[in-house]
């Protein structure tokens, strides 16, 4: 073998990634070629000198790329916290693939594990225990559409105790039509149980669905202090609001002043229209319906 | 060497990161920052080599760990994911990241900023082995390999600084391990050369 080949093998050989075929070869040239021997030293200290040059990231991209998790307990099951520094971004209940892959396609970013702020934890923890989170600190994407905005702000306003319509929601941001929409939005709600849109239960009664199941909905609602037994039974009987005979005012059935209506005083209704031919007016605080 | 990034010998030398990218596929707990654990300074390092320039590496880096996420948990099934040799894949990334971002940016970068005069360059006489002058010599080195043209400072980087096999980088910048040896002996003979130019003649 000539000086030539041996020398573009030589780096080679310092890291034992030549072929054994050659390796024989190369070493037989260095014991006869002092030069070359030379440049094998000569390769190793340089490889030292660069080494040593490496550079380091000044910072990790990791909190660019990624928003941080954790996880909270909820019965015997765990419930996946996304959240940056500005507040929660994704809760979910399940597997924690279904958890990173859901926050992936929403948001594009990645996940890496953190520990959930206090603050955060205590929101996350009441809303589980159905004490209701008055000031949800939840970090919105900025794709959010005004009618999100809207619908996603006025949830924390519905009491804790009470539930509305889809309908009812429709007609509070000013878009009476969009009942679907409104059911669309609730559905995508990146952060169930902070955000309550388990108060939020279908004009025709019941309890309706629910992100992480009808039975959470109905433990959680109970948790709040609902009764939703009483609630399904009304349902059943297709009675939407309840009446009072002294003041003539018409409630949603779990509104606070709904359920101080003596017994004999309690008139069910099956519609809007029904009451109003009564000459009963809708409640002030639940607005069952537009006067 | 288009889709070359599955089987053969790579795959074989690559265990534990396969692992790590079947890890990512199936969204395990922490599997992604394991990867850029693993991955980030040695990237940051190749980025920052070709570059020259602490923004622009950080920023390809960055860019090259979403996609490899996105490719990883989206576009890859399992058995490719298995299959990828993710040290020579992620490297390439930030390559091709890295050239197509130097030629969205002005020839005059071309030359890198280190190259200026500093009076610090030029012959000298000193004993050897004070802390002083291995500090000088490692500034020499550096200033050295900046000047070096972007195909060699890139095998420099990858081989010396980074200490992949040729295996690896043959697949990381598409050629033969073969004609890679002649190439990195080339990038060295150049910088042996430029070291010379600096006044530089024992052995650093």
């Amino acid at each position: 073998m000539r000086c030539r080949s041996v020398l573009t093998r030589v780096d080679a050989l310092r890291t034992g990634e030549l072929p054994a075929e050659e390796q024989g070869l190369v070493h037989e040239h260095l014991k006869t070629c002092p030069s070359c021997d030379d440049s094998l030293t000569d390769v190793g200290a340089l490889a030292t000198n660069i080494k040593a040059l490496a550079v380091v990231p000044p910072r990790s991209c990791k909190d660019e790329l990624a928003d941080s998790y954790d996880r909270v307990r909820y019965n015997n099951d765990d419930v996946w916290v996304a959240f940056s520094d500005r507040g929660l971004r994704l809760v979910s209940r399940g597997s924690f693939e279904q958890f990173s892959s859901t926050y992936a396609k929403r948001y594009g970013r990645c996940l890496k594990s953190g520990t959930l702020p206090d603050a955060l934890r205590k929101q996350v923890a009441s809303a589980i225990e159905g004490e209701g989170v008055d000031k949800p600190r939840v970090d919105w994407s900025d794709e959010l559409s005004p009618l999100e905005r809207d619908v996603l702000g006025l949830l924390p306003k519905i009491p804790r105790g009470e539930v509305r319509t889809y309908e009812w929601v429709a007609r509070q941001v000013g878009r009476p039509r969009a009942v679907r929409a409104v059911g669309n939005i609730l559905a995508r709600n990146a952060v169930p149980l902070v955000v309550p849109c388990h108060r939020v239960v279908p004009t025709a009664g019941g309890v309706g669905n629910y992100a992480f199941g009808s039975p959470m909905k109905r433990e959680l609602l109970r948790r709040e202090g609902v009764d939703v037994d009483a609630l399904e039974k009304l349902a059943k009987d297709h009675v939407r609001y309840i009446g009072s005979r002294t003041t003539k005012i018409v409630c949603f059935p779990t509104c606070r002043d709904a359920k101080r209506i003596r017994e004999e005083n309690r008139v069910p209704f099956r519609g809007a229209d029904q009451a109003k031919e009564k000459g009963f007016r809708p409640c002030l605080h639940c607005q069952p319906f537009a006067a | 060497m288009k889709n070359s990034w599955t089987g053969g010998e790579a795959a074989r030398l690559e265990t534990a990161e396969e692992n790590l990218a079947v890890a990512v596929h199936r969204s395990e707990p922490g599997a992604l920052e394991r990867l850029i654990d693993r991955f980030e300074p040695a990237l940051y390092g190749y980025a920052y080599g070709i570059l020259q320039n602490t923004f622009d590496a950080q920023e390809v880096v960055q860019d090259a760990v979403l996609r490899a996420h996105r490719a990883l948990t989206r576009q890859y099934d399992e058995a490719r994911c298995a299959a990828l040799a993710l040290r020579p894949w992620l490297f390439r990334t930030v390559r091709n990241l890295c050239l197509n971002k130097r030629r969205s940016k002005t020839r005059a970068l071309e030359q890198p900023l280190e190259t200026f005069d500093d009076g610090r360059i030029g012959p000298f006489v000193r004993e050897h082995g004070s802390e002083l002058e291995r500090k000088e010599d490692a500034e020499l080195l550096r200033h050295a390999m900046s000047g070096l043209p972007l195909d060699a400072r890139e095998l420099i980087v990858l081989r010396f600084m980074e200490e992949m096999s040729y295996a690896d980088i043959a697949k990381t910048v598409g050629t033969s391990e073969a004609s890679l040896r002649g190439k990195v002996f080339r990038s060295l003979k150049l910088l042996r050369e430029a070291l010379e130019e600096r006044g530089v003649t024992h052995a650093l």
